[in-house]
Protein backbone atom coordinates (compact mmCIF):
# COMPACT_ATOMS: atom_id res chain seq x y z
CA UNK A 1 0.00 0.00 0.00
CA UNK A 2 1.66 3.19 -1.15
CA UNK A 3 0.31 6.69 -1.49
CA UNK A 4 1.72 7.38 -4.94
CA UNK A 5 -0.12 5.52 -7.72
CA UNK A 6 2.27 4.41 -10.51
CA UNK A 7 -0.62 4.42 -13.02
CA UNK A 8 -1.61 8.05 -12.54
CA UNK A 9 1.57 9.77 -11.34
CA UNK A 10 2.58 12.67 -13.56
CA UNK A 11 4.57 15.90 -13.48
CA UNK A 12 3.01 18.18 -10.88
CA UNK A 13 1.47 15.40 -8.77
CA UNK A 14 1.70 16.35 -5.09
CA UNK A 15 2.85 13.74 -2.60
CA UNK A 16 0.61 13.13 0.40
CA UNK A 17 1.96 15.48 3.13
CA UNK A 18 3.25 14.10 6.43
CA UNK A 19 2.92 16.22 9.59
CA UNK A 20 5.34 15.62 12.48
CA UNK A 21 5.82 17.32 15.84
CA UNK A 22 5.62 19.81 17.43
CA UNK A 23 9.25 18.98 18.16
CA UNK A 24 10.14 18.77 21.85
CA UNK A 25 13.53 18.94 23.60
CA UNK A 26 12.86 15.35 24.63
CA UNK A 27 12.64 14.39 20.93
CA UNK A 28 16.09 15.94 20.39
CA UNK A 29 17.60 13.99 23.31
CA UNK A 30 16.08 10.75 22.05
CA UNK A 31 17.33 11.35 18.50
CA UNK A 32 20.82 12.31 19.75
CA UNK A 33 21.05 9.02 21.67
CA UNK A 34 19.65 6.81 18.91
CA UNK A 35 21.73 8.37 16.13
CA UNK A 36 24.97 8.62 18.13
CA UNK A 37 25.27 12.36 17.45
CA UNK A 38 27.29 13.80 20.35
CA UNK A 39 26.89 17.49 19.39
CA UNK A 40 25.60 19.32 22.53
CA UNK A 41 24.18 22.06 20.27
CA UNK A 42 20.96 20.02 20.13
CA UNK A 43 20.65 19.02 23.79
CA UNK A 44 22.44 21.59 26.00
CA UNK A 45 20.71 25.01 26.24
CA UNK A 46 23.71 26.73 27.79
CA UNK A 47 26.09 25.36 25.14
CA UNK A 48 23.78 26.53 22.34
CA UNK A 49 23.44 30.03 23.87
CA UNK A 50 27.21 30.31 24.33
CA UNK A 51 27.57 29.50 20.64
CA UNK A 52 25.33 32.47 19.81
CA UNK A 53 22.00 30.73 19.22
CA UNK A 54 18.80 31.52 21.14
CA UNK A 55 18.76 27.89 22.34
CA UNK A 56 18.99 24.30 21.16
CA UNK A 57 17.77 23.46 17.67
CA UNK A 58 16.86 20.24 15.92
CA UNK A 59 19.35 17.99 14.14
CA UNK A 60 19.05 18.45 10.39
CA UNK A 61 19.02 14.67 10.17
CA UNK A 62 15.93 14.48 12.42
CA UNK A 63 13.94 16.44 9.83
CA UNK A 64 15.57 14.42 7.04
CA UNK A 65 14.38 11.32 8.92
CA UNK A 66 10.84 12.73 8.73
CA UNK A 67 11.32 13.21 4.97
CA UNK A 68 12.43 9.57 4.79
CA UNK A 69 9.17 8.46 6.43
CA UNK A 70 7.29 10.71 4.00
CA UNK A 71 9.03 9.14 0.96
CA UNK A 72 8.39 5.59 2.19
CA UNK A 73 4.75 6.58 2.69
CA UNK A 74 4.73 7.69 -0.95
CA UNK A 75 6.64 4.85 -2.60
CA UNK A 76 7.00 2.01 -0.11
CA UNK A 77 9.99 0.37 1.60
CA UNK A 78 12.86 -0.08 -0.86
CA UNK A 79 11.50 2.41 -3.42
CA UNK A 80 14.00 5.22 -2.73
CA UNK A 81 17.01 5.31 -5.07
CA UNK A 82 18.32 8.80 -4.34
CA UNK A 83 17.52 11.18 -1.54
CA UNK A 84 19.17 14.50 -0.77
CA UNK A 85 18.47 17.52 1.39
CA UNK A 86 20.07 20.87 2.06
CA UNK A 87 19.67 22.15 5.60
CA UNK A 88 18.66 25.65 4.56
CA UNK A 89 17.18 26.95 7.83
CA UNK A 90 17.14 25.76 11.42
CA UNK A 91 14.20 23.88 12.94
CA UNK A 92 13.38 24.79 16.55
CA UNK A 93 11.65 23.10 19.49
CA UNK A 94 7.92 23.84 19.14
CA UNK A 95 8.03 23.72 15.33
CA UNK A 96 5.45 21.58 13.57
CA UNK A 97 7.22 19.98 10.61
CA UNK A 98 5.20 19.31 7.45
CA UNK A 99 6.90 17.22 4.75
CA UNK A 100 5.79 18.04 1.22
CA UNK A 101 6.79 17.10 -2.30
CA UNK A 102 5.92 17.48 -5.95
CA UNK A 103 6.74 15.26 -8.93
CA UNK A 104 9.12 16.86 -11.46
CA UNK A 105 9.70 14.00 -13.93
CA UNK A 106 8.42 10.48 -14.71
CA UNK A 107 10.09 7.88 -16.93
CA UNK A 108 10.17 4.11 -17.30
CA UNK A 109 13.22 1.89 -16.90
CA UNK A 110 12.69 -1.86 -17.19
CA UNK A 111 10.04 -2.92 -14.68
CA UNK A 112 10.28 0.36 -12.80
CA UNK A 113 8.49 3.67 -13.17
CA UNK A 114 11.02 6.25 -12.00
CA UNK A 115 9.64 9.34 -10.32
CA UNK A 116 11.73 12.46 -9.56
CA UNK A 117 10.38 14.71 -6.84
CA UNK A 118 11.26 18.02 -5.26
CA UNK A 119 10.81 17.63 -1.52
CA UNK A 120 10.93 19.97 1.45
CA UNK A 121 9.91 20.50 5.04
CA UNK A 122 8.11 23.61 6.23
CA UNK A 123 7.11 24.84 9.67
CA UNK A 124 3.74 26.17 10.86
CA UNK A 125 4.50 29.54 9.21
CA UNK A 126 5.17 27.90 5.85
CA UNK A 127 8.90 28.62 6.12
CA UNK A 128 10.96 26.06 4.21
CA UNK A 129 13.67 24.44 6.34
CA UNK A 130 15.01 21.44 4.42
CA UNK A 131 14.99 21.58 0.65
CA UNK A 132 15.92 18.61 -1.50
CA UNK A 133 15.01 16.02 -4.07
CA UNK A 134 14.39 12.30 -4.35
CA UNK A 135 14.18 9.60 -6.99
CA UNK A 136 11.60 6.88 -6.32
CA UNK A 137 11.30 3.62 -8.25
CA UNK A 138 7.67 2.43 -8.33
CA UNK A 139 6.56 -0.88 -9.78
CA UNK A 140 5.53 -0.19 -13.36
CA UNK A 141 1.85 -0.95 -13.94
CA UNK A 142 0.92 -3.73 -16.39
CA UNK A 143 0.52 -2.35 -19.90
CA UNK B 1 43.83 16.05 1.11
CA UNK B 2 41.09 15.49 -1.46
CA UNK B 3 40.75 11.76 -2.00
CA UNK B 4 42.22 10.96 1.39
CA UNK B 5 40.90 7.79 2.98
CA UNK B 6 39.37 8.73 6.33
CA UNK B 7 38.25 5.47 7.75
CA UNK B 8 37.47 1.88 7.01
CA UNK B 9 35.58 -0.41 9.31
CA UNK B 10 32.61 -2.66 9.66
CA UNK B 11 29.26 -2.16 11.33
CA UNK B 12 26.86 -4.89 12.32
CA UNK B 13 23.25 -3.76 12.18
CA UNK B 14 21.21 -4.71 15.26
CA UNK B 15 17.41 -4.92 15.03
CA UNK B 16 17.21 -3.26 18.46
CA UNK B 17 19.19 -0.27 17.18
CA UNK B 18 16.96 0.05 14.10
CA UNK B 19 14.00 -0.02 16.50
CA UNK B 20 15.45 2.71 18.73
CA UNK B 21 16.30 4.87 15.71
CA UNK B 22 12.82 4.47 14.19
CA UNK B 23 11.11 5.27 17.49
CA UNK B 24 13.31 8.38 17.85
CA UNK B 25 11.86 9.54 14.50
CA UNK B 26 8.35 8.66 15.67
CA UNK B 27 8.21 6.28 12.68
CA UNK B 28 6.44 3.12 13.80
CA UNK B 29 6.44 1.34 10.42
CA UNK B 30 6.16 -2.38 11.35
CA UNK B 31 8.79 -3.19 8.69
CA UNK B 32 11.35 -1.53 10.99
CA UNK B 33 10.04 -2.96 14.24
CA UNK B 34 8.19 -6.24 14.01
CA UNK B 35 9.74 -9.43 12.60
CA UNK B 36 6.27 -10.94 12.10
CA UNK B 37 5.29 -8.04 9.81
CA UNK B 38 8.63 -7.87 8.09
CA UNK B 39 8.07 -10.06 5.04
CA UNK B 40 10.22 -13.00 3.97
CA UNK B 41 13.27 -13.24 1.78
CA UNK B 42 14.24 -10.95 -1.11
CA UNK B 43 16.10 -7.65 -1.09
CA UNK B 44 13.55 -5.99 1.16
CA UNK B 45 12.77 -9.03 3.36
CA UNK B 46 13.17 -9.20 7.14
CA UNK B 47 13.48 -6.16 9.39
CA UNK B 48 14.93 -3.28 7.39
CA UNK B 49 16.17 0.15 8.43
CA UNK B 50 14.56 3.51 7.61
CA UNK B 51 16.27 5.54 4.86
CA UNK B 52 18.34 7.86 7.07
CA UNK B 53 19.51 5.10 9.42
CA UNK B 54 23.00 4.95 7.83
CA UNK B 55 23.82 8.27 9.56
CA UNK B 56 23.75 6.39 12.87
CA UNK B 57 26.81 4.34 12.02
CA UNK B 58 28.73 6.96 10.10
CA UNK B 59 29.97 8.72 13.25
CA UNK B 60 33.42 7.30 12.50
CA UNK B 61 33.55 8.82 9.03
CA UNK B 62 32.21 12.12 10.36
CA UNK B 63 34.82 12.13 13.13
CA UNK B 64 37.49 11.73 10.44
CA UNK B 65 35.94 14.76 8.77
CA UNK B 66 36.29 16.79 11.97
CA UNK B 67 40.01 15.90 12.07
CA UNK B 68 40.30 17.10 8.47
CA UNK B 69 38.68 20.38 9.52
CA UNK B 70 41.17 20.87 12.32
CA UNK B 71 44.11 19.95 10.11
CA UNK B 72 43.05 22.44 7.44
CA UNK B 73 42.78 25.09 10.13
CA UNK B 74 39.08 25.59 9.42
CA UNK B 75 36.73 27.02 12.00
CA UNK B 76 35.42 24.11 14.04
CA UNK B 77 33.14 26.28 16.22
CA UNK B 78 30.88 27.28 13.35
CA UNK B 79 30.80 23.80 11.77
CA UNK B 80 27.38 22.67 10.58
CA UNK B 81 26.04 19.78 8.53
CA UNK B 82 24.99 21.63 5.39
CA UNK B 83 23.77 18.94 3.03
CA UNK B 84 23.21 15.21 3.00
CA UNK B 85 22.73 12.90 0.06
CA UNK B 86 22.10 9.15 -0.12
CA UNK B 87 22.01 6.70 -2.98
CA UNK B 88 20.50 3.30 -2.20
CA UNK B 89 20.81 -0.02 -3.94
CA UNK B 90 18.54 -1.66 -1.37
CA UNK B 91 17.48 -1.10 2.27
CA UNK B 92 19.89 -1.93 5.10
CA UNK B 93 18.83 -5.16 6.79
CA UNK B 94 18.93 -6.13 10.47
CA UNK B 95 21.64 -8.65 11.26
CA UNK B 96 23.94 -7.85 8.36
CA UNK B 97 27.50 -6.59 8.58
CA UNK B 98 28.51 -3.73 6.31
CA UNK B 99 32.01 -2.67 5.32
CA UNK B 100 32.27 1.13 5.37
CA UNK B 101 34.82 3.27 3.58
CA UNK B 102 34.96 7.05 4.12
CA UNK B 103 36.84 9.55 1.94
CA UNK B 104 37.34 13.29 1.61
CA UNK B 105 35.66 13.94 -1.73
CA UNK B 106 36.05 17.69 -2.04
CA UNK B 107 37.22 20.82 -0.26
CA UNK B 108 36.27 24.29 -1.47
CA UNK B 109 35.31 27.76 -0.33
CA UNK B 110 32.62 30.25 -1.29
CA UNK B 111 32.34 33.92 -0.50
CA UNK B 112 28.98 35.46 0.30
CA UNK B 113 27.28 38.23 2.22
CA UNK B 114 28.11 36.58 5.57
CA UNK B 115 31.81 36.16 4.73
CA UNK B 116 33.78 33.18 3.53
CA UNK B 117 32.40 29.67 3.94
CA UNK B 118 34.56 26.54 3.86
CA UNK B 119 33.06 23.31 2.54
CA UNK B 120 34.32 19.77 3.13
CA UNK B 121 32.53 16.94 1.34
CA UNK B 122 32.82 13.44 2.81
CA UNK B 123 31.76 10.32 0.96
CA UNK B 124 31.01 6.99 2.59
CA UNK B 125 30.17 3.77 0.82
CA UNK B 126 28.79 0.61 2.43
CA UNK B 127 29.20 -2.87 0.98
CA UNK B 128 27.71 -6.13 2.19
CA UNK B 129 29.65 -9.36 2.82
CA UNK B 130 29.22 -10.25 -0.87
CA UNK B 131 31.00 -7.01 -1.78
CA UNK B 132 27.82 -5.50 -3.25
CA UNK B 133 27.22 -1.78 -2.76
CA UNK B 134 24.29 -1.18 -0.38
CA UNK B 135 24.33 2.59 -0.07
CA UNK B 136 26.45 5.61 -0.78
CA UNK B 137 26.41 8.75 1.34
CA UNK B 138 27.69 12.27 0.75
CA UNK B 139 27.92 14.68 3.71
CA UNK B 140 28.68 18.33 3.14
CA UNK B 141 30.11 20.08 6.21
CA UNK B 142 30.26 23.87 6.23
CA UNK B 143 31.99 26.35 8.49
CA UNK B 144 32.05 30.11 8.47
CA UNK B 145 35.34 31.97 8.89
CA UNK B 146 35.24 34.34 11.85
Amino acid sequence: MTALDARTVTIGTELLPLVKGPITREDLKRYAAASGDPNPMHTDEEFARNAGYPGVFAHGMLSMGYLGEFLVQAGGVGSIRRFRARFAKLTWPGDVVTCRGRVTAVRDEGAARLVDCDIWTENQEGERKLVGAALLALTRPEA
Amino acid sequence: MIGRLLSTGTATVAAEHIGAFSRALGDLNPRYLDPREAGGSGPCGGIVAPPTYPIAFMTQAMAGGMDTFLELGLNFMTLVHGEQEFEYLRPVRAGETLALTGRVADIYEKSGSSGTLDFVVLETEARDTEGELVFFSRNTLISRRT
